[in-house]
């Protein structure tokens, strides 16, 4: 399982969007690493890899509203991290779609999706939750 | 200043080692020899005051490891899939380092990370290697940098 305990920050509205995130790159993994041929599963990897991208940018916007609203202090540069993900993905997959659905782009992508979205909450996102529990703003009272 | 460099990339590797993979046990030593069968380099280019590149060295075996552990998945070779991810690793980590360096007026960026093969010729002003043990198995940093003129 791609979720771990220790992943959670304590903020549940944060929390939620997160584990709802990993449980959709997991699936989007399993497709990716499965043993079926690439023709086999390439429609599929493509779908979910849209529907993602729209999940992405969702929870991205909800994180960045949440900040706003417990006066975040590093609210622009942890968007900056946001408009980065968001760029590569975007240069990813035009790539993608001028290599007619590359299976070796694709796994480079899983690869860097996987570390990055795994920093990210472990360790970008856990600043936001250390300032909300500090302020008591966590909804959880921790 | 070798040293500080040595000391903040072994401290951003033992953070980022506990962060993402949940591995406290971890020790560093100078790495005078550093061989394994198979591994892959991967280069970060460092620009600004300090100029050069790190390539940490991930034997086969550890990079499996560490995908592993990330996906909670198998994975029985390196392939594209695991060579970026630990790529990223790679990214993340330089990226730490720099963000420390900069609390000591040292200004740097990193360039993307590539594939690899070490060039032993090169001289470099901060020219040093350690090497990070872990349960899951070691990984070597090479750095070399040149302060800016």
């Amino acid at each position: 399982m791609l979720w771990r305990d220790n992943y959670e920050l304590g903020v549940p509205v944060i929390d939620a969007q997160h584990k709802e995130l990993f449980r959709r790159v997991e699936s989007f993994l399993q497709v990716l690493r499965s043993a079926d041929n690439w023709e086999e599963k390439v429609n599929k990897i493509n779908e979910t890899l849209d529907f993602m991208k729209m999940y992405v940018v969702e929870h991205f916007r909800d994180e960045e509203e949440y900040q706003k609203s417990i006066g975040y202090p590093g609210y622009e540069k942890h968007k900056q991290l946001h408009i980065g993900m968001v760029e590569y993905v975007q240069e990813f997959c035009k790539q993608y779609e001028e290599s007619n659905n590359s299976e070796q782009l694709m796994q480079q992508f899983g690869g860097r999706l996987l570390a990055w979205l795994i920093n990210h909450v472990a360790a970008e996102d856990q600043r936001i939750a250390d300032y909300a529990i500090k302020k008591g703003m966590s909804g959880n009272g921790r | 200043m070798v040293d500080k460099i040595y000391r903040t990339f072994v401290d951003a590797t033992q953070n980022v080692f506990n962060l993402m993979l949940n591995i406290s046990d971890i020790s560093d030593h100078p790495a005078e020899n550093f061989n394994c069968d198979s591994e892959i380099d991967i280069a970060i280019g460092v620009i600004g005051d300090l100029q050069g590149e790190v390539v940490y060295r991930f034997p086969a075996s550890t990079s499996i490891n560490m995908v592993k552990l990330m996906s909670g998945m198998q994975f029985d070779e390196v392939d594209a899939f695991v060579t970026s991810a630990i790529s990223e690793i790679a990214n993340i980590i330089s990226g730490n380092v720099l963000t420390a360096l900069s609390g000591s007026d040292l200004t740097c960026d990193i360039l993307p990370p590539v594939q690899t093969k070490i060039d032993e010729q090169k001289e470099y002003d901060i020219k040093t290697s350690c090497c990070i043990s872990t349960t899951i198995g070691a990984i070597c940093l090479e750095i070399r940098l040149n302060k800016a003129a």
